[in-house]
């Protein structure tokens, strides 16, 4: 808690910084949550590649508007902001793109998916296992993908990046009541379509 | 009724949003109801299935990388300054002169005296342009630097550069106006021979925020392994302190083509070997660098840090 007080008094120091144009402070304020971003990004996104992208539009455009931060929110909160709302145009962009190109294919034509390219080099790990881990995971990204962009949204900073529901509402500028109610709803969805994986 | 208001409620149990006293009721219940435990049981498998597609931490290349990316970007991006959000957004101006009388008092007065001020210095002072000193080389007119010469045993300096006919500068480290060239000739210069020289030079200087900017552009983009190797010299006693430094020998222990500038980057980390992003890189190297050298010194700094959790 201590940590977390102090983390923000430095935040509040290099966003003054920030505003009066010292670039080095805002590069270390980067450096505080560039990988909890590309984390995101890359999770959301899939690709390494439009993580970057993410990563890059989001922070010029918390430079370029670092001016108008208020402090009426933590800087944590704000540059999240700025994360989600351009993964959610990110996501919006996919759906658009699924309904035109349903399938992915490579050159050969033959389908394939992403996730069967990331080896697992956990210590231990015995082919079977991998394999049928590698399944659960394009199903559950599938589902995932199924979701719109707003459950996926809510449903990612709880479930995979661990923020309190209040939070959440703050970041996706609503209330904690209402991303509780997306939270049933998207988790209603992903059950129903993995509920033969069970 | 109780049944009804646990199976609202068990997601945000098992998420850990519950209120104590609810949380407290919950348990009651639970440990009094099969059913309703049953359907924990269940969400809790699915919570823990869900969680079978991993968040993968971004690899070091790809923080190093984004990095390296944004800090280009930034060279070219303006920060939206004060005025020009007074300018081009009236509607919080005027907002922010209804709710603050004072403020509003006090921008009308600041802005009738800057007025005044103004106008006077344009009546009074013609002469200031006058001031600027001549022979100050304009960036602009230099078209290349012919040499750069330092006397054994002073810290005089001698640069020939060329404007549209070369000229001769001359004074010590400290003048402002070897700096400019040298810091031209380091970015700028067709001939390594001078590069080196330069950056040689610059090196003595590291404090300078300019001069380090310098050195690490020369690190990144000189296709001259002695420049790199002369900037890498430069940087190093700052790997410490600035993080920049620390990103742009990763930077060149990731991507330099020349094994002794990787090897010379690869030693300059070591007082810095437990810092997040270091190791990180170090694994990567002890794990699957082409170079045996590199890979050997990686593993052996990694097994020299203590270990975690």
């Amino acid at each position: 808690m201590t940590g977390q007080a102090s983390g923000r008094i430095d935040d509040t120091l290099l966003v003054r910084e920030a505003q009066r144009g010292n670039r080095a402070a805002f590069e270390d304020l980067v450096r505080h949550y560039d990988q909890a971003v590309l984390r995101l990004a890359l999770h959301l996104t899939g690709t390494e590649h439009e993580a970057q992208d993410v990563y890059q539009e989001a922070f010029l455009k918390a430079y370029k508007s670092i001016g108008n931060f208020r402090f009426e929110c933590s800087f944590y909160t704000w540059i999240y902001r700025i994360v989600t709302n351009l993964c959610l145009d990110h996501l919006r962009k996919r759906q658009v793109r699924k309904e035109d190109a349903p399938v992915a294919t490579d050159a050969s034509g033959e389908q394939y998916d992403v996730l069967d390219q990331v080896p697992d080099g956990r210590a231990g790990a015995n082919p079977e296992r991998d394999l049928m881990r590698r399944e659960l995971g394009k199903r559950i990204s599938h589902a995932l993908e199924k979701l719109t962009p707003r459950e996926r949204m809510v449903f990612e900073l709880k479930h995979y990046h661990g923020l309190k529901l209040r939070t959440v509402g703050e970041v996706l500028h609503t209330t904690e009541e209402t991303a509780k109610n997306t939270l049933f709803r998207a988790t209603q969805k992903l059950r129903g379509a993995l509920a033969d994986m069970r | 009724m109780k049944c009804e208001w646990v199976k609202q409620n068990i997601l945000l149990y098992v998420y850990n949003e519950l209120p104590d006293d609810a949380r407290y009721e919950l348990e009651q219940h639970l440990a009094r109801c099969a059913d309703c435990a049953a359907e924990l049981k269940i969400t809790r498998q699915f919570h823990a299935m869900l969680s079978e597609l991993p968040v993968e931490e971004p690899s070091p290349n790809l923080v190093a990388a984004s990095r390296m990316r944004l800090q280009e970007g930034l060279e070219t991006a303006e920060q939206g300054r004060f005025w020009q959000r007074m300018i081009f957004d009236p509607a919080a101006w005027l907002r922010q002169i209804r709710f603050a009388p004072a403020l509003a008092a006090a921008i009308f007065i600041v802005g009738f005296a800057g007025g005044i001020a103004t106008s006077y210095k344009v009546l009074s002072g013609g002469t200031s342009i006058a001031t600027v000193p001549v022979s100050t080389p304009a960036e602009s007119s230099i078209t290349g630097i012919q040499s750069i010469t330092q006397n054994p045993g002073s810290n005089h300096i001698s640069i020939k550069y060329d404007t549209v006919s070369t000229q001769e500068a001359q004074g010590s480290l400290n003048d402002q106006r070897i700096q400019q060239l040298l810091l031209f000739a380091a970015r700028n210069n067709y001939n390594s021979g001078v590069r080196m020289d330069s950056v040689d030079l610059l090196t003595q200087e590291p404090n300078n925020s300019h001069v380090r900017e310098a050195l690490m552009y020369a690190l990144r983009y000189d296709s001259n392994p002695g420049v790199r190797l002369k900037a890498l010299d430069g940087l190093g006693a700052y790997v410490k302190s600035d993080p920049r430094v620390r990103d742009a020998l990763l930077e060149d222990l990731l991507q330099d083509s020349n094994p002794g500038a990787r090897t010379e980057a690869l030693h300059l980390l070591e007082p810095v070997r437990a810092d997040g992003s270091v190791r990180s890189v170090l694994q990567k190297l002890a794990e699957s660098d082409q170079n045996q050298y590199i890979r050997s010194q990686a593993r052996l700094m990694l097994a020299q840090l203590p270990e975690f959790d």
